[in-house]
């Protein structure tokens, strides 16, 4: 993919500010040694540029403030969740919607409701929370993306394509009758935000069809998806991102949602099928975990913040801003060198750890390590993508995954030209004194998702 | 004192609209004789619940302004840390989308088959995450409470005596937790006693069971403590509160309720080692610690609104207002239970509506007569909510077929409870026109919520 070189300026300008403290080195180093060597427990105060996420972290929308004004706070049937619904409808295409307060909590009841024991999910590449609900309800996830994704070098255009003979092969083993669907991301967030193709998606939709499989698609990031396909695949260049977003979901039978990406909003998930029965289990379920299927766990007021949040993310103007400023990021890094996964992709840079500090084996945790160093660099915090993150087999050894990735995310209409200027130099800095970097111990270590909570300690 | 003194002034409004009596047995018929499937805009005063429906202060709103979205470590999130541990002298918070998420969480580690909780009464949510995980509830309300019309002034009150011999008859291994609910809502929303709350610690503790608050109206139970209990009259709500807590080894919170937030609540503890084991469930259906499935703002407003709620000019305006429309019901000769609670009003559906069998859903029957006569929507608790099936396919009913009129903090006016009292006054003298409903549809557990009904005809 060649680098685009327009200008990306913002359509908005800033209505609100929020302000920053600026850190010495000194604070930092004790900042992290309190966090464990774990940015993921730093104080967001000690923090100068936050990129541990770009989920719940966007700047709302004026006219998202205005909604929240409008919440509807009644238990029950709240005009709020009547408007989202009806939104969800005509941006989605879903038919049948159950708002959850936030995304995973849309995971775990479409897992339970959806999985038996002795299942199998194909999906293309893992996500922490997603894999984690598969495997509680039973089921055991079998990764059928691209080989392309596993190279942080490749510049194929669409590494979050599903690998067609991989999942037929895995239909073959275990039967379609074992394979209650096959979740397909857009945008694949472990593989560094890479998108997938429309093309795939309609012969994913083929095999699928053919076998009496559903696909569940996991739409946290569908429109900046939507956008690499309007910029890459033939025949969408003239396609508006909420033409391409309809014609994905078009081609799946029912999604979970973090609405804290694309969706603009700080806190909201849901939970779409077009299956009456599905939805009739998981709106009998969202009542137990969540709250009534009229609020799902989420005020009225966020709920309007979503809606309205929903159809700002589609706008072309928006995505072409937002990702264009991510590839400005990377661009940067590039020109100092920085190993990058290429391409770049939708939500983040994803630096490449392994190249960065090879002299670091991957049970030193190179990832975590790089990212407390560019936090003592500059105050920048990022989040590691890595063995940490990928955990534990049931047998207990570690997965040692091929990507051993700091990601560097950006959170949506927050941060200006300016401090990704500071970004790529912060970065630049600490690749100048890698050679002197060491790796670190794990002291601590959580039963799930354990890269929430670990603690390191600095190796002597 | 007659009058209902609001210490505060109307910042914000949202229009009520209007519709008439006609349309509302449309709408009635269209939601299956289920409240909880109205929609919102077709209620005219809303008395569904008072979780989540309070209004907010413009301190909580300039906190939400406020919030930091950080996802970890937010400072909005120590900002609420300070608060909950202010107040529960607990050292670990645990932040959580809602109070049923924080027992979700408590009960999947410490629930499971063979295991039983006992409670003075567990409300629905919390019962049913009991009983999903495998393990079974027990309510030992105290004996006052079985009479609703005679008055008591501690009806939420645990029976030590039944509570003992459970205790001496069951293996306490098998008993994980000891729950008591201030104010106790199923019960009617009716106070437990500080010296209750004491001496079920100290029978707690002898069986080394610990006793965990179900905490989500503790502020209005704590002013009933003040009113009523010998030795409190002095003492400052905020010091009843702290000593409430005192007694108990955890929390949980729904802070929709006490706290005037419209989403949120909290599990608050001593046991690190718990503590660490919530932890690991809650990064998986929840979030990270430090926001638990909730945005920095609603941290703050939760923060502001646990501060709010323990000024005794708002908790004098509160449980008067509860006592204004009891007294103008009692009046008109209305069964409603006494004395009146902190939250809500119960209408007796079952001395309302003596026509009704029990296993046509009197309370039901009521809600919808309330909702077409008036536009006010209510709540049933009785046989629906909490009943259960027989092996034959009988209703075992539930103990009291009770209607709830829960009223929002802060939300409506005087004149509003007025119209609300009159509506009901209108409909019980009425009531030999209302009918008996019969079950179309229902799911396994909370059925209420989607239940579906149909009229019996005669």
């Amino acid at each position: 993919m060649k680098p685009t070189r327009q200008s990306w300026a913002e359509p908005y300008k800033i209505k609100m500010v929020e302000l920053l403290k600026m850190t010495t080195p000194a604070q930092r180093k004790k900042a992290l040694r309190e966090a464990g060597c774990n940015t993921f427990l730093l104080k967001s105060e000690d923090v100068y540029i936050d990129l541990l996420t770009d989920s719940g972290t966007s700047a709302m929308s004026d006219r998202q403030w205005a909604g929240m004004m409008l919440g509807d706070e009644a238990y029950a049937g709240s005009r709020n969740y009547y408007h989202l619904e009806e939104t969800v409808q005509e941006v989605y295409g879903y038919k049948y919607l159950v708002p959850t307060h936030q995304g995973r909590g849309a995971e775990h009841i479409l897992s339970q409701v959806m999985i038996k024991k002795g299942d199998v999910i194909p999906g293309n590449m893992y996500f922490t929370t997603t894999r984690l609900h598969q495997e509680l309800a039973g089921g055991t996830f079998v990764d059928v993306i691209v080989d392309e994704a596993h190279d942080s070098t490749s510049t194929f255009p669409f590494k979050g394509n599903i690998d067609m003979d991989k999942l037929e092969k895995v239909i073959k083993k275990y039967g379609a009758k074992r394979i209650p669907y096959v979740c397909m991301a857009t945008s694949v967030n472990m593989a560094g935000g890479q998108p997938i193709s429309m093309a795939n998606l309609k012969a994913l939709r083929t095999v699928t069809k053919k076998h009496g499989i559903q696909v569940i698609h996991d739409m946290t990031r569908v429109a900046e998806n939507a956008y690499f396909i309007q910029q890459h695949e033939k025949g969408y260049d003239k396609k508006s991102i909420r033409e391409i977003v309809k014609e994905i979901c078009s081609l799946t039978d029912g999604a979970t949602m973090s609405a804290k990406k694309d969706a603009l909003v700080n806190i909201g998930g849901f939970m779409a099928t077009n299956h009456w029965n599905v939805f009739e289990e998981a709106r009998n379920m969202v009542v137990v975990y969540e709250g009534l299927h009229t609020y799902g766990g989420l005020a009225g007021r966020d709920m309007e913040a979503m809606a309205i949040g929903i159809r700002e993310s589609v706008d072309d103007a928006h995505i072409k801003a937002r990702v264009g400023q991510v590839i400005y990021l990377g661009e940067q890094m590039q020109r100092y060198d920085i190993p990058i996964v290429l391409p770049i992709g939708g939500h983040g840079i994803f630096v490449d750890a392994k190249q960065f500090l090879p002299h670091v084996p991957q049970d030193q945790f190179p990832a975590q390590t790089l990212a407390a160093e560019v936090y003592l660099d500059s105050g920048v915090r990022t989040m590691e993508r890595g063995v940490v993150s990928a955990g534990r087999k049931a047998n207990g050894e570690n997965y040692y995954p091929k990507l051993e990735l700091v990601r560097f995310t950006i959170p949506r209409r927050v941060y200006t030209q300016a401090h990704m200027d500071v970004i790529a130099e912060s970065v630049a800095r600490v690749y100048e004194r890698r050679k002197n970097i060491r790796g670190l111990q794990m002291v601590y270590e959580p039963k799930y998702l354990r890269f929430f909570q670990a603690r390191f300690e600095p190796l002597k | 004192m007659k009058t209902i003194i609001e210490p505060f002034r109307i910042k914000s409004v949202e229009p009520i609209y209007f519709n008439t009596p006609e349309e509302r047995t449309l709408l009635l018929e269209k939601a299956w004789y289920n409240p909880f499937l109205l929609h919102a805009d077709d209620v005219m005063i809303d008395l569904l619940t008072d979780s989540g429906t309070s209004a907010m202060s413009s301190d909580q709103w300039a906190g939400i302004m406020r919030g930091d979205e950080s996802y970890a470590g937010s400072p909005s999130y120590y900002r609420f840390e300070q608060e909950v541990q202010e107040i529960t002298g607990m050292p670990i918070v645990i932040p959580t989308h809602q109070g049923r998420a924080a027992e979700k969480i408590l009960f999947s580690i410490l629930g499971g088959k063979g295991k039983h909780f006992v409670s003075n009464t567990l409300f629905d949510t919390t019962r049913a995450n009991i009983e999903y995980s495998g393990a079974e509830g027990h309510d030992f309300p105290c004996v006052e409470s079985r009479e609703t019309e005679v008055p008591a002034p501690f009806k939420g009150n645990m029976d030590l005596v039944a509570l003992r011999q459970f205790f001496q008859t069951h293996d306490t291994h098998s008993i994980p937790l000891c729950i008591l609910t201030v104010t106790n809502n199923s019960g009617g929303g009716q106070p437990v006693s500080m010296s209750n709350i004491r001496e079920t610690a100290a029978l707690c503790k002898e069986f080394g069971v610990p006793l965990y608050l179900d905490a989500c109206r503790f502020a209005e139970n704590a002013w009933f403590i003040k009113q009523r209990e010998v030795g409190y009259a002095d003492m400052s709500v905020h010091d009843i509160v702290r000593e409430m807590f005192s007694y108990a080894q955890g929390c949980t919170m729904s802070a929709k309720k006490d706290a005037f937030a419209n989403i949120g609540g909290f599990l608050a503890l001593h046991d690190e080692q718990l503590a660490r084991d919530c932890r690991n469930l809650l990064v998986i259906t929840e979030g990270f610690p430090t926001y638990g499935g909730l945005a920095g703002r609603d941290l703050e407003a939760i923060a502001v609104g646990l501060r709010e709620v323990q000024d005794e000019h708002y908790l004098a305006y509160r449980i008067r207002s509860i006592e204004y429309l009891t007294n103008k019901l009692v009046e008109a000769g209305v069964p409603v239970m006494q004395p009146g609670g902190g939250h809500a009003v119960y209408l007796d559906a079952q001395h309302f509506l003596p026509h009704i069998p029990l296993d046509q859903y009197p309370g039901q029957a009521l809600v919808g007569a309330l909702y077409v006569h008036g536009g006010i929507r209510a709540v049933e608790i009785g046989s629906l909510m909490f009943g259960k099936y027989a092996d034959d396919g009988s209703l075992i009913p539930a103990a009291h077929e009770l209607v709830r009129l829960a009223i929002p903090r802060r939300v409506y006016t005087q004149s509003h409870i007025d119209y609300v009292a009159e509506v009901i006054i209108e409909v019980f003298q009425q009531r030999q026109a209302i009918r008996g409903l019969r079950i179309l549809e229902e799911a396994p557990l909370l059925r209420h919520f989607t239940i579906k009904l149909a009229p019996v005809h005669f």
